[in-house]
């Protein structure tokens, strides 16, 4: 029997998407979201169990290549220094997220204005602010009002405790007279609208099995699914269709039993994240569209943004409790946010603090960067490292670069036949000399904070989570994917509404961001309703 | 002691190795790895990794000769600085073995309750009890509250 035929269609059920869903039921019509993954359950994460370390490297890491469950698909990683990450489930990425919820700052979105490199966004950040605080609202967000490196906001709930490591670190940021602020969290530090508060079960990444850490599997779509929007899981979308027009048709999709299935729109809206965006555009080839549905610029793909990663570890002589808390979400710093010519490159970096390894990840750690060996030496080197270590994360500001890609493998598939997507990226000098400085100024900050010793990964392989840049948002058709409202130039009822769309990268984590752009979207198109749906 | 068996199902094998990789804590208080019944969480691993897997093999298997060599009872025949002589010659002419072997067993060592809490961790999973985590510093909340923005 064919599907009932949909007023809106939104595709991917993760961060962006289930925002945009909760939003746009609002206009009445019927709201239908298609997720390749399935339902989660709190009960199947991995601290129920004392694995928990084990599996979060097996079936809940956060690499499609190395988990290669059902619901995932290859992604060609062979010429990128950065392995993309991301996990296909309602939910999405923030499944396996930190939750660290840092927003961009006004000045993230007028790049060429400040520094005279990359595009200014077509929005600003005071267009965005009020959806940033309805996101907040909706995800649960803790923290503290007043952070003198952003416009004042109030997040809904008091912030996370620091923890002895957090205060530590801060106590070395404090010493030196930089700026840090306790981290945004989309984690609960109390029970709120029915979830209950964080207990400091330690490895946010591999699920949260108290429901403390927003997932929007369990903050947007228990809401959006109250308002009527209907979720289809298991469901992989092979193509887009389009009308004689060139206008979005509809999707052609892979149920549960893989079965072909054919589902119609009035509006299509994607939302699969940096790297499944372009590949599903460019898969939907058509005589209208032949270079790929949105593609007449030729940018779908290209401008391929990460967050380039230096992970710098202290050593400490004394217990820092790190494993236990939130482990992305302690304190933050935006000391070297912003350009400095001085420094010799252009824009800046975030630190984020990360709380200590699990007991297991400690043995591992030691043993690739050489500090505990297997054999006799074993315990005693085991025994300076655990519970020991404090690391930050040097989040640095990727600029667009049309060479960084992604496009279509010409060999590699998924388990359905659908061409998988090919990442191409180069880190480029400017990001390579703001993460050299990144990793000297951790240096000084965790010295400052009682280190000892520090270990450096100065661009950190496993960090590929942001992924930014392949459908950008701007006012000219030659030059952009999609307008300021996510609306696709060259199909009036095609939306974009992931990472995608961002037009540079700012220097901290993006889903904050993300949310807030698809909630502007779904509100654009509330008001714009006439503009975007077919008359009778 | 049957060394005619592939090494990684030779459950004695294995875990003498093992016992190699990590061994007692000389005070007594960290267990050997060897002692503990992981051996089959590992064997069960490397046997369905399909890239560290074949390697982990070959480098046991290589342990396997060596001692054969040595003593036909096989490798827990050999004394303990025999067993690790022979172990690291095989670590160094099989650079993977222990990379694969550790990438295995550290997680399931360490996640064992005798292990946990000998490294003064509660010998149990994360969820439901959770952990307690001391409170921010008032004094840093108090600078703090002299900077921010209003």
């Amino acid at each position: 029997m064919p599907n009932e035929p949909v007023g809106v269609l939104i595709i991917g059920a993760g961060a962006s998407g289930a925002a945009f869903a909760w939003s746009i039921a609002d206009i009445g019509t019927s709201v239908l979201c298609l997720e390749q993954g399935p339902w989660m359950k709190q009960k199947d994460y991995p601290t129920n169990g004392l694995a928990f370390e084990a599996r979060g490297m097996g079936e809940f890491s956060p690499n499609p290549n190395v988990r290669q469950l059902p619901a995932d698909y290859p992604v060609n990683e062979t010429e990128t220094p950065i392995s993309p990450l991301m996990f296909n489930a309602v939910g999405g990425s923030t499944i396996l997220w930190a939750a660290h919820f840092p927003r961009f700052t006004p000045g993230d979105f007028r790049v060429k204005t400040q520094d005279g490199v990359a595009d200014d966004w077509p929005i600003d950040y005071e267009t965005l602010e009020p959806f940033f605080a309805i996101n907040d609202r909706m995800m649960g967000v803790s923290g503290l009002a007043g952070d003198p490196a952003y416009p004042y906001h109030e997040p809904p709930l008091p912030p996370l405790p620091l923890g002895r490591l957090g205060n530590t670190l801060a106590r070395g940021f404090e010493k030196l007279g930089w700026h840090w602020w306790p981290s945004d969290s989309a984690i609960l530090s109390r029970e709120y609208e029915g979830r209950a508060g964080c207990i400091n079960l330690g490895p946010c990444t591999t699920g949260c099995a108290q429901g403390a850490k927003a997932s929007t599997d369990i903050t947007y779509w228990i809401a959006a699914q109250r308002k009527g929007v209907q979720v289809r899981t298991g469901c992989r979308v092979r193509e887009i269709t389009v009308r004689a027009d060139g206008t979005a048709d509809g999707v052609l999709y892979y149920d549960e039993e893989g079965q072909l299935q054919e589902q119609k729109a009035e509006v299509v809206v994607v939302a699969c994240n940096g790297i499944g965006t372009p590949r599903l555009l460019l898969n939907s080839r058509s005589p209208q569209h032949p270079n790929g549905l949105a593609n007449s610029s030729g940018l779908v793909g290209k401008n391929l943004m990460h967050h380039p990663y230096a992970m710098i570890t202290g050593i400490f002589e004394e217990p820092l409790q790190g494993r236990r808390g939130p482990i992305g979400c302690s304190i933050w710093s935006h000391q070297f946010y912003g350009s400095d010519p001085s420094r010799g490159f252009v824009r800046g970096y975030s630190f984020e603090a990360v709380r200590g390894l699990g007991p297991a990840q400690t043995a591992l750690l030691g043993m690739m960067q050489g500090r505990i060996p297997w054999g006799a030496g074993h315990h005693d080197a085991y025994a300076r490292l655990y519970d020991r270590t404090a690391t930050l994360l040097a989040i640095t500001e990727d600029l667009p670069e049309e060479t960084n890609t992604v496009t279509l493998d010409p060999e590699l598939k998924d388990s359905h036949g659908i061409p998988a997507p090919k990442v191409t990226y180069r880190l480029s000098e400017n990001s390579r000399k703001m993460l050299a400085h990144g990793v000297e100024r951790a240096k000084e900050a965790l010295t400052a904070a009682g280190a000892v010793d520090t270990i450096v990964d100065p661009l950190m392989r496993g960090a590929g989570w942001h992924l930014m840049g392949t459908a950008r948002m701007g006012t000219d058709p030659k030059t952009s994917v999609v307008n300021e409202r996510g609306q696709a130039h060259d199909a009036r009822n095609l939306f974009i509404i992931d990472g995608s769309i961002f037009v540079t990268a700012g220097g901290v984590n993006p889903t904050s961001t993300i949310q807030a752009l698809a909630l502007y979207v779904a509100d654009s198109i509330k008001k714009n309703v006439e503009s975007v749906f077919e008359q009778p | 002691m049957s060394d005619s068996r592939t090494p990684v199902s030779d459950e004695a094998f294995l875990d003498a190795v093992l016992d190699v990789v990590i061994p007692p804590g000389g005070d007594g208080r960290m267990p050997g790895a060897g002692t503990l019944g992981i051996e089959s969480i590992v064997a069960a691993a490397v046997a369905v990794d399909a890239m560290l897997g074949p390697l982990v093999r070959a480098g046991l298997s290589a342990v396997q000769e060596a001692a054969v060599a040595r003593d036909p009872n096989g490798f827990t025949a050999l004394t303990p600085a025999a067993r690790l002589e022979v172990v690291e010659a095989a670590a160094e002419s099989h650079p993977f073995l222990m990379l694969g072997l550790v990438r295995y067993l550290y997680p399931a060592y360490y996640a064992h309750p005798r292990v946990l809490a000998a490294i003064g961790e509660p010998p149990r999973a994360p969820f439901p009890e959770g952990y307690e985590i001391e409170p921010t510093d008032p004094l840093l909340l108090e600078g703090l509250q002299r900077r921010r923005r209003a």
